[in-house]
């Protein structure tokens, strides 16, 4: 999975950039397989991205569009895809996002991710074999999110800690 | 337009809350690049020049460039121009952050806003949509909390909202707008054109995609840039300090701002240094959009957290107005930034002040009763807060200190630090004469950003021969040589404000240059650019600069600096006993330029 320590992360994006331009040649956020979260009030940075969780939420689809690839990845079929949301919607972290009619969601590059090789700072870092973490604990609890504020509440909830350790040294 | 573009250019009138889409046409953009220097174009074409900078008819101005959201390292800024409410000339102020490549996203070059909303309300800018939000709820709100409250009434959090605090609602003319939560376009008072159109904030939401000419020659051409700026001997520097590295540099050489600049050397750096601030308060580093020097830093201290403070923030609230507290200053850069107040223009208020008092040249009765020495923050405190709400003296206060000095004699009035009405920056030029050369012809006036001539700190006396024809263009102290170096200078500022690329980037790790340049703006936007071509078009560009302060009203004596720097040698450090001759540097500034040709 790809693991992400957020207190190193700088808001420079350049993660999300470089996942657009590897996927399509373009720069555009919204076409990115990995976004950036940025808590200006708080000082808290942050990218989403899929971490290939257990409970593989997502992959409940009515048109049997997604299927589990040889990387752990989630790969979709175009053409069974009917663009009906119902993955946007599970994904408890905002992972998922339809744009344009295209379902955009990491497919680790075929095992080698660009936004890790794109980030300099240590907080973006891939492990094949690691196990695969539960996400049970960030089911969207009755709220109806999007995946704009699903992604939000994910990074503040990682951010507590990192503002903690803040007030721990400072 | 087909490449880096944007290809859009939207009208927007506050009086009659109507929007106009225009196409950029290749012709009118093609000579002006983008950000800063197409603003300028605006301007000059379509502002009567006599109207009153606070007036529904004065054009304000967001602009960004062909390369900006691009995988261009640094390629995050954008600029806010209008006639300056501060100093009744040409204004403009960029800011980094992430503003810029959200805007791009948009579909949008530039955006033009005129006239007067009824009520305060804010723009949400959208490729598909433009939507004018009355927001009377947010009167005298913080920025990051309009930005949030913008974020969450919209349930989208990638909007990025440009906004201006009580200060800018208050029309003080130095007030600032700020995006990205803290990122000030501090300079020339663009926050009090934005409140005197009631206009609390800008905010953009894009779903276009950048796309370039050539990406691979591009790409390439980027990555060599990137490794640049990592291979950079001051990277780490940098990295770890941000322009607070400058606090005990220029301290080193004897020009660091202290006590309203009557010394250049101050006694108690190591309490209100760089170092400090990163060992004692830093939590982690900062970056602008798709930069990888990541030098921007936030902070946490007692009650106050932010992003920043940069140097000039930093000596403007230490050394500059005699305080030795850090952890005041911390506090200011935050509350300053939420207020939206620059932080130079406030601190010269301050510091002149201070002056003036000590020297008995202000009585607490000239000024509403104000008494205030080096470094009394609790009264600063005070000051800042009666600025930002226009608090009894701070009415007058508000509207800066050139403007206030003008009822006292002119002892009092020349201590102002000023050029054209814009307060200078902490950079003693009687220690850095490009520099003051640079604050003497800035078309914004007092201010370095025009040039940034950071060549002459950087001792490459053989590069300073090849480049100007004199090593002398290197050495600091000297006057020779500086004006070719501002010359040239000046049209590498402009190229990276046009490519609203960063200049501690662009130009003091000098890692822009006219082959560079003009190869990333061909295949970015398929257009044909040589460096031949770069450097005809931002000639013009700078004179249409000149020409449109003409009509404002400047003329060639407004082209100086204070009488200290021409008079008063600093007594101690290694700058003493230097003064800036700056009659002649700005004579031959103006023969290389042609400028007594230009009608």
């Amino acid at each position: 999975m790809i693991q992400i320590d957020i207190s190193k992360c700088t808001g420079c994006r350049m993660c999300e950039t470089s996942c657009t331009m590897f996927h399509t040649g373009r720069v555009n956020r919204n076409m990115a397989r990995i976004k950036v979260v940025q808590l200006f009030q708080k000082g808290i940075d942050g990218p989403v991205v899929c971490h290939q969780c257990q409970e593989r939420f997502c992959v409940d689809c009515p048109s049997n569009a997604m299927t589990i690839g040889d990387h752990g990845q989630i790969i979709i079929s175009p053409t069974l895809c009917t663009l009906c949301g119902k993955c946007e919607r599970n994904c408890p972290l905002g992972a998922i996002e339809l744009f344009d009619k295209f379902v955009y969601v990491c497919d680790l590059c075929g095992g080698s991710p660009k936004c890790v090789e794109a980030c300099t700072e240590g907080v973006i870092t891939y492990f094949p074999e690691s196990k695969k973490p539960s996400l049970a604990e960030f089911v969207n609890d009755g709220r109806k999110m999007n995946p704009s504020e699903k992604r939000l509440r994910y990074i503040e909830i990682l951010g507590r800690a990192v503002r903690k350790e803040w007030r721990r040294e400072r | 337009m087909e490449y880096g573009y944007g290809g859009n250019v939207l009208r927007v009138d506050l009086t009659e809350r109507r929007n106009k889409v225009e196409k950029l046409k290749k012709n009118w953009i093609k000579n002006v690049i983008g950000g800063r220097a197409a603003n300028s174009k605006r301007l000059y074409e379509e502002l009567d020049p006599g109207v009153d900078p606070l007036d529904p008819d004065n054009i304000l101005l967001f602009g960004i460039g062909p390369l900006t959201g691009s995988m261009f390292p640094a390629s995050a800024y954008f600029t806010i121009s209008a006639k300056s409410p501060l100093t009744g000339i040409l204004g403009d102020s960029a800011a980094g952050g992430q503003f810029g490549a959200e805007m791009k996203l948009t579909g949008f070059d530039q955006f033009i806003i005129t006239g007067k909303a009824s009520n305060l309300m804010y723009l949400m800018v959208s490729d598909s949509d433009i939507k004018f939000v009355d927001c009377p709820h947010y009167k005298n709100d913080l920025v990051v909390d309009v930005t949030r409250k913008i974020r969450e009434e919209n349930r989208n959090f990638s909007i990025q909202v440009a906004a201006i605090g009580p200060a800018g609602e208050n029309k003080v003319s130095y007030a600032s707008v700020i995006s990205s939560g803290n990122r000030a376009s501090g300079r020339t008072g663009m926050g009090a054109v934005m409140g005197s159109k009631n206009l609390k904030a800008v905010a953009v939401c894009g779903h276009k995609s950048v796309e370039i000419a050539e990406p691979l020659a591009f790409l390439s051409e980027v990555t060599k840039i990137k490794k640049e700026i990592f291979a950079h001997n001051e990277y780490n520097k940098r990295y770890n300090l941000g322009t607070t590295m400058l606090m005990t540099d220029l301290n080193g050489i004897g020009i660091l701002p202290t006590n309203h600049f009557q010394k250049g050397v101050c006694s108690y750096l190591d309490k209100v240094s760089g170092e400090r601030l990163a060992e004692n308060y830093k939590v982690k580093n900062k970056s602008c959009f798709n930069c990888n020097l990541h030098c921007s830093r936030y902070y946490v201290c007692g009650d106050f957290e932010s992003e920043g403070p940069e140097y000039e923030t930093l000596c403007g609230f230490t050394t500059r107005i005699g305080a030795s507290n850090l952890e005041f200053a911390l506090e200011m850069n935050y509350y300053l930034n939420q207020v939206g107040l620059d932080s130079l223009s406030t601190c010269e208020v301050i510091g002149w002040l201070m002056e003036c008092q000590e020297k008995g040249l202000l009585t607490p009765k000239d000024v509403g009763g104000i008494e205030v020495s080096w470094g009394d923050v609790d009264k600063i405190r005070e000051i800042v807060q009666m600025i930002t709400y226009r608090k009894g003296i701070g009415n007058e206060f508000a509207e800066g200190t050139t403007k206030f000095s003008q009822k006292f004699n002119e002892e009092v009035r020349k201590l102002v630090m000023q050029v054209k009405g814009l307060d200078i920056i902490c950079g003693d030029p009687r220690g850095l004469k490009a520099y003051g050369l640079t604050y003497a012809i800035a078309s914004r006036g007092g201010d370095h950003l025009r040039a940034e001539p950071f060549f002459e700190l950087t001792e490459r006396w053989e590069e300073a021969n090849r480049r100007f024809g004199t090593e002398k263009a290197a050495d600091r102290l000297a006057e020779e040589g500086k004006a070719a170096l501002v010359t040239y200078s000046e049209k590498i500022a402009l190229l990276t404000d046009c490519m609203t690329m960063c200049k501690n980037i662009g130009l003091c790790m000098d890692i822009i240059n006219f082959e560079n340049a003009s190869n990333l703006l061909t295949y970015g936007t398929g257009i044909d650019y040589t460096p031949d071509y770069l450097r005809k078009i931002l000639a013009e560009a700078i004179e249409r600069d000149y020409k449109l302060n003409k009509k404002f009203g400047l003329k060639r004596q407004d082209d100086t600096l204070p009488d200290r720097f021409r008079k008063e040698p600093l007594l101690e450090g290694p700058t003493s006993g230097s003064i800036v001759d700056i009659e002649k540097m700005v004579d031959q500034y103006y023969q290389l330029h042609r400028f007594d040709e230009v009608k």
